[in-house]
């Protein structure tokens, strides 16, 4: 069955986690992206500021989260997926930061995932390209980072997810790691192979998929059932945004500039039956605060949409008819031919 | 020899990597003269015959519609797709200006009689073409069957002229998702025979999609998919009648690795049209003038690798028709030459490692990060004997594991060493070589280099 989430950046806060995710609920959520990364920002690792928060011991993390695992529990919320900090490497950060990043982050972001019970926890891919010449040396430097903590995986039967990312030239945005679907399969498959075990799977990030204009529904199709997780949200194909879906348009016919059709499309192709988890914690600092219930049911709307697209079992107008027609063959006529 | 090699030999092409020139935007077909020797001055010996010329998208979108006053075929030579779309004008060089081209394909040929006169002047040969499309956000499903007759008419024409490659754009308008290589599969092998009797290479170019107004990727734009293509249908053709052309503009546009995309599609590549823009929207801007916060926009390094990587030799295509048409007439001879050096300059970057390749011995100059740059990505293939430097603090010393010496020993180098600079004032460090007398002088240059390695990345 197909269920809505998002992330719990700025709904969730340390001090009340309950409220949060009881706003969650009442906004029509069951699932959450939990935002672990919040707690080391990558933009602070970017400026090489590490803050003291990993230094933490694993029963020190687990009684600081205690309160948002109860939360969610009371709630009736699943944290079904989680994102790891991130960078995980930082190539020319000192050589102390990156090791704690590696063996020290990682490892206990893994196990704070398997205290939420959570069985996602999406990362990022190295973006080391430019650097070592190619799409795949960079692979390879990824790989080193999935093997260190893919044993963990399998003994805390979590799943790794590896998501599309983007890289930058100028102001221009570009594929970065894990842009191309069918190379992200097969190493998926051989990875899990190779363990035995499902410790890898991939995150679609729709907003990342956009900036660099991936067709949704190849890249969907050629995952097939390794998808695993979704980083759904919208932009103007110029900048990461994270806006609510429908949001952006680019012609005087307004309509929307993402391939929301193509989106549906490919998760109905391959059976998507997990959750539709919107990663728009923007949306939430842009809005007003007295509007966050109604922005969070806009959200979660939006979701419920896609969901009966999707699956065909909430059948609302408007979109379908579009996908339709997309779907309607219509054959060409050369000269000579019958 | 490999034998797609052969082949080529056979057709008689050369495996230069020639610089082509547009002619969109420069030459205007009706009166050809002027752009065609403002071309020819640049230092261009070959251009690219962009048949849309005269026979514009916009004239294609019109086909069959009630004509309104003013309505003229399109001077596709003083614009370029998505800048300034419907432009009419009174002439397009056809014989006939009340019928276009889209009304009547045969006379396709024809409206290219004066421009292939003034080539032939100029001593210009064209290596390349490219027939007539669409827009890529038209509407009109209903045009495939006029762009075969097109296109049809566009080989002849090749043939006719000796130009021995045409780039046909897959056909995309009303063909459905999943149907692309079904549809044009059979358009393709259509034009099989024809090409074969005019012994003109088909090239297929790599597309992006207009979604309500967002350029995605399209059809030909994933670097496998396209190889596969082209395979198959030099498989159905019997021979290597089919091949690849790059456009780096749609690339740019999809955010592609383009380094990716070229090795995807390896030796199928036989051109690659060179062209700039923002990433956002169509253009056809010189390269390198196109920049945000102080950087290219385009992936060049990506390209430069992908080239290299697949020792591409084909034609290089200049297409600047959007930042050449915005300067003045009186601009655009300065304009062009820049254009070539542009284009040669980043041939010289493709080919590096061959022109390293190429020297007895090598000196360098300079024992920077140029230096440490050169030294690690072609320090064991292509070893220097040593490296000097004008900083008297350094001489004697070593720098990664060359000696540096005084610049006064190069005066007692072999003639056939040569020394490679390897500093970023080329110009100042060249002339004062010069005056010490020595001739063997190149520049060595790492802004693309094969790789920028970190020794920070450790084993765990």
């Amino acid at each position: 069955m197909v269920r809505i989430g998002v992330q719990t950046k700025n709904v969730v806060e340390d001090e009340r986690p309950e409220k949060g995710f009881e706003m969650l609920r009442k906004t029509g959520f069951s699932c959450v992206d939990f935002s672990l990364n919040y707690y080391l920002t990558n933009t602070s690792l970017y400026r090489m500021e590490r803050n003291s928060f990993f230094d933490k011991t694993d029963q020190e993390l687990e009684e600081y989260f205690t309160p948002h695992r109860a939360g969610a529990k009371e709630a009736g919320i699943r944290i079904h997926q989680m994102h790891m900090p991130y960078p995980i490497y930082i190539p020319n950060g000192k050589e102390e930061l990156n090791d704690y990043l590696w063996q020290v982050v990682a490892p206990k972001s893994m196990r704070l995932c398997a205290f939420f019970q959570c069985p996602y926890i999406v990362i990022h891919g190295l973006k080391l390209a430019r650097h070592l010449g190619s799409e795949e040396a960079e692979w390879q430097q990824t790989e080193r980072f999935i093997h260190s903590i893919a044993p963990l995986a399998k003994e805390l039967g979590i799943t790794i997810c590896i998501e599309n990312l983007y890289s930058s030239v100028g102001r221009h945005i570009i594929e970065g790691p894990c842009c191309n679907g069918r190379k992200a399969a097969d190493r998926i498959d051989r990875i899990n192979e190779e363990y035995r075990a499902e410790v890898l799977g991939f995150c679609f990030d729709t907003g990342h998929a956009n900036l660099v204009g991936l067709d949704f529904e190849d890249f969907i199709t050629d995952l097939g059932d390794r998808l695993k997780v979704l980083h759904i949200h919208d932009n103007d194909g110029t900048g990461d945004l994270h806006q609510i879906p429908f949001t952006f348009t680019k012609t005087r016919e307004n309509k929307a500039s993402t391939d929301w059709e193509g989106f549906v499309r490919g998760l109905r192709a391959i059976g998507f039956d997990r959750v539709l988890s919107f990663e728009t914690a923007p949306v939430l600092s842009s809005f007003p605060g007295e509007m966050k219930e109604d922005v969070l049911r806009l959200i979660g709307r939006v979701g419920k949409y896609f969901a009966g697209e999707i699956t065909g079992k909430i059948p609302v107008a408007g979109l379908s008819s579009s996908i339709a027609v997309a779907d309607k063959q219509k054959m060409t006529k050369f000269p000579g031919s019958s | 020899m490999h034998q797609k090699g052969k082949d080529a030999a056979e057709r008689g092409e050369k495996n230069t990597m020639d610089l082509v020139c547009s002619l969109a935007g420069i030459v205007n077909p009706a009166i050809p003269r002027q752009g065609i020797r403002d071309l020819s001055n640049a230092g261009f010996e070959n251009v690219f015959l962009d048949m849309g010329i005269v026979c514009g998208a916009g004239e294609l979108e019109r086909f069959g519609k009630p004509k309104s006053p003013g309505w003229g075929p399109l001077d596709r030579a003083a614009v370029t797709e998505g800048t300034a779309k419907g432009k009419p004008v009174k002439e397009n060089g056809c014989p006939d200006e009340k019928e276009t081209v889209a009304e009547n394909p045969s006379m396709l040929g024809s409206c290219f009689e004066k421009l292939f006169v003034q080539c032939q002047e100029n001593r210009l040969s064209i290596p390349i073409a490219r027939a007539p499309y669409l827009y890529r956000d038209t509407k009109r499903a209903d045009l495939n069957g006029l762009l075969t007759r097109i296109v049809w008419e566009s080989i002849r024409y090749c043939g006719r002229v000796g130009c021995p490659k045409l780039i046909v754009r897959p056909l995309f308008s009303g063909i459905s998702h999943g149907k692309e290589w079904e549809m044009n599969q059979e358009y393709y092998l259509r034009l099989t025979d024809l090409a074969r009797e005019n012994q003109v290479m088909i090239l297929l170019e790599n597309q992006c999609r207009a979604f309500n107004g967002h350029m995605v990727r399209g059809i030909c734009s994933d670097g496998r998919t396209a190889a596969d293509w082209v395979d198959r249908l030099n498989e159905a053709a019997g021979e290597e009648r089919f091949g690849f052309s790059m456009d780096v503009g749609v690339c740019n546009l999809c955010g592609q690795d383009m380094h990716e995309f070229v090795g995807e599609l390896g030796d199928r590549i036989k051109a690659v049209l060179l062209r700039d823009c923002d990433g956002h929207q169509e253009n056809s801007l010189l390269p390198f003038t196109c920049v945000g916060a102080g950087q290219p926009q385009t992936d060049w390094l990506g390209l430069i690798r992908g080239l290299r990587r697949i020792r591409f030799d084909g034609p290089l295509i200049l297409d600047a028709s959007a930042t050449i048409g915005a300067f003045s007439p009186l601009l655009r001879p300065q304009v062009l030459t820049l254009a070539k050096m542009t284009v040669g300059y980043l041939k010289w970057q493709v080919e590096m490692e061959s022109l390293l390749k190429k020297y007895a011995s090598i000196v360098l100059f300079g024992a920077g990060n140029m230096c440490r740059n050169y030294m690690k990505c072609y320090g064991q293939t292509y070893p220097p004997l040593f490296t000097c430097d004008n900083n008297p603090q350094l001489w004697g010393t070593s720098f990664c594991g060359l000696e540096v010496r005084p610049p006064e020993v190069l005066k007692e180098l072999p003639e056939d060493c040569v020394v490679l600079i390897c500093n970023i004032y080329y110009r100042d460090i060249e002339s004062q070589l010069r005056k010490m007398g020595i001739q063997n002088i190149a520049f060595f240059n790492d802004e693309y280099m094969p790789s920028f390695p970190f020794d920070r990345l450790k084993e765990v």
